[in-house]
């Protein structure tokens, strides 16, 4: 006995995509947490702004230097794993949490189109949060002073591509966090400072399994290290960090997907 | 008949629980009833058979295809789920549309679709507010709306009827009679007996994840008739509403509840009793109304008993 009912075929994967992308990036940018996380990483843009309005006397460290500094440590080492970590882990447990995805798994689409969707909204929302930040931190250190001359577009365009990447990796590695656990923010935090912030540190081949150790390479400028960090931090080359970071992210968001296409999610009233 | 719900021995378990046990049936156009009382597993049947799960034994059909994993098939498949859960953020227009826009429709046609279902559940005065600022009658109702704005072949709805006033439960009790007669399967789940009978005859009996009887709803309200129930009545003038009911004479009992401003009545013919609060809806301003299902409960153990 068959159906009379004729089943049109389950819709194209990129069309399913961009659909879903419209509904994630339309729940995901104008958010709170977007405003404050936005707030966190315009810091830079304050501090700068309150230097050059009153400088201090006998900064050891030029406008250069000083960007180099915050795209280093504050953008790429600690803020943007964190809003990766936020954004990144909340794809597909938002939904869950919410108790909209069975919206979402009771439409003509694939799960892979789902997750397509839901990325490109994480990639765009975190970028459309952290690119302004960072160009307008550049913009107050180092264009129209002294200290700024000799630095290029550059090696602007170069960060935005290390943050870019680093936002990528983080986020297919917390995007396979938020498909596989139900809680996935204190795990996230755990893997953040413990094993990124300890391994990443540590003498040896340590570092080589850990994110931040590859990212923090792709700074060019980024300032010396001191104290033990000085003693054990390890970089790498430009090509091995792209190639690295590329691939932990491709796999952790092919892991990603497989989960979410076999998993049953049971949401319930 | 052509069978486009097909269970056959599915039993689904949760960790240890039980939740379905060995159900078969098979479902072709019309309406039917899912009848039981909470936790009989009603919500579980509905999770498989619209392929939220997948059934630990045996095997759930949809439209032929298995329904778990075969996301080809919503494209005739409609599910109105029992969460109170909306993209809050979004107005009732842009809900349905959004959602629309996922089974493949293009902007104009999403828009146009939508506009229809939401005119079908009476929300167009509120299709540009925000949804989170919906009463619960006009939530269950935009959940309605994207269920049926892409006009599936086969409708779950899971207590579809919660929260909504007396008029709104009657336009939606007599949509779900039209689309059953127009061809389409209409699935209903509901622990209130009297909502079923204005829709169907036909029913799935449950409890305890077991399907106890399929057929006609008669033989369930005699039964039911015998057990006298309760009925909770969110009303903006309780009191007047209270004078015109207490003369009933199949009433049992009447309360106001001093805390929630709630009436409570115990009534042993629903019949008489939903009809006079449906005429008294407008004059004492009923906004909601529930039966609770304890009576319902001892009906059941008393057919499991037999």
């Amino acid at each position: 006995m068959t159906a009379e009912v004729e089943v049109l075929q389950v819709r194209p994967l990129w069309g399913g995509a961009r659909d879903m992308f419209y509904i994630a990036i339309e729940r995901m940018l104008p958010r709170p947490r977007s405003f404050w996380v936005f707030m966190l990483l315009a810091l830079p843009v304050f501090f700068g702004t309150l230097l050059r309005i009153y400088p201090p006397k006998g900064l050891p460290l030029t406008g250069f230097e000083l960007y180099g500094m915050v795209v280093a440590l504050f953008f790429v080492r600690n803020l943007l794993p964190l809003v990766a970590l936020l954004f990144g882990s909340a794809l597909i447990s938002d939904a869950v949490d919410s108790k909209t995805l069975t919206y979402f798994l009771t439409r003509p689409i694939s799960r892979l189109s789902i997750f397509i969707g839901e990325f490109l909204a994480y990639i765009v929302t975190v970028l459309t949060l952290t690119v302004p930040c960072v160009v307008m931190t550049y913009l107050v250190l180092c264009v129209g002073t002294p200290q700024g001359a000799g630095f290029g577009a550059a090696d602007l365009v170069q960060d935005l591509g290390a943050c870019a990447l680093t936002l990528f990796t983080y986020g297919g590695v917390f995007a396979l966090l938020g498909v596989s656990l139900k809680k996935p923010l204190i795990p996230g935090l755990l893997f953040l400072f413990v094993w990124e912030g300890f391994l990443a540190n540590f003498p040896g081949d340590a570092p080589n399994y850990t994110i931040s150790a590859y990212a923090r390479s792709l700074i060019r400028h980024r300032p010396a290290e001191e104290g033990l960090a000085e003693l054990f931090s390890k970089f790498f080359g430009v090509g091995e960090s792209v190639l690295v970071l590329g691939i932990v992210g491709v796999v952790a968001l092919g892991l990603a997907v497989w989960i979410f296409s076999r998993r049953e999610y049971v949401i319930s009233s | 008949m052509t069978a486009r719900v097909v269970f056959k021995k599915a039993s689904r378990w949760y960790g240890p629980v039980m939740a379905l046990n060995d159900v078969s049936f098979e479902l072709g156009p019309g309406v039917y009833g899912l009848l039981g009382p909470n936790g009989a597993g009603k919500s579980s049947l509905l999770k498989l058979a619209s392929g939220q799960l997948r059934p630990s034994q045996g095997t759930v059909e949809l439209l032929g295809r298995p329904a778990f994993g075969s996301p080809d098939v919503f494209h005739s498949v409609g599910l109105c789920a029992d969460t109170d859960a909306f993209f809050e953020d979004f107005t009732g227009l842009q809900f349905v549309s959004a959602l629309l826009s996922l089974n493949g429709f293009d902007k104009a046609q999403a828009h146009k679709l939508a506009m229809e279902a939401i005119e079908i559940v009476d929300l167009k005065d509120a299709m540009h507010r925000k949804i989170g600022a919906y009463s619960k009658g006009m939530r269950q109702r935009i959940k309605l709306a994207q269920a049926l704005a892409h006009r599936p072949e086969v409708l779950f709805l899971d207590e579809p009827l919660t929260g909504m006033d007396p008029q709104n439960r009657k336009r939606i009790s007599d949509l779900m009679k039209r689309l059953g007669d127009e061809g389409r399967t209409v699935l209903v789940s509901t622990h209130i007996l009297h909502e079923l009978e204005q829709v169907t005859r036909r029913v799935l009996l449950i409890h305890n994840g077991r399907v106890l009887a399929e057929g006609d709803l008669g033989e369930i309200r005699d039964l039911l008739d015998r057990h006298p129930r309760s009925v909770r009545i969110k009303a903006r003038d309780s009191r007047g509403l209270a004078q015109a009911l207490v003369a009933l004479p199949d009433l049992v009992s009447l309360n106001l509840e001093d805390a929630t401003g709630h009436l409570m009545a115990e009534i042993k013919k629903p019949d008489a009793f939903f009809t006079k609060v449906q005429e008294l809806s407008a004059k004492h301003g009923v906004e909601e109304m529930w039966v609770t299902d304890e009576n319902l409960e001892s009906v059941f153990s008393y057919l499991v008993s037999k």
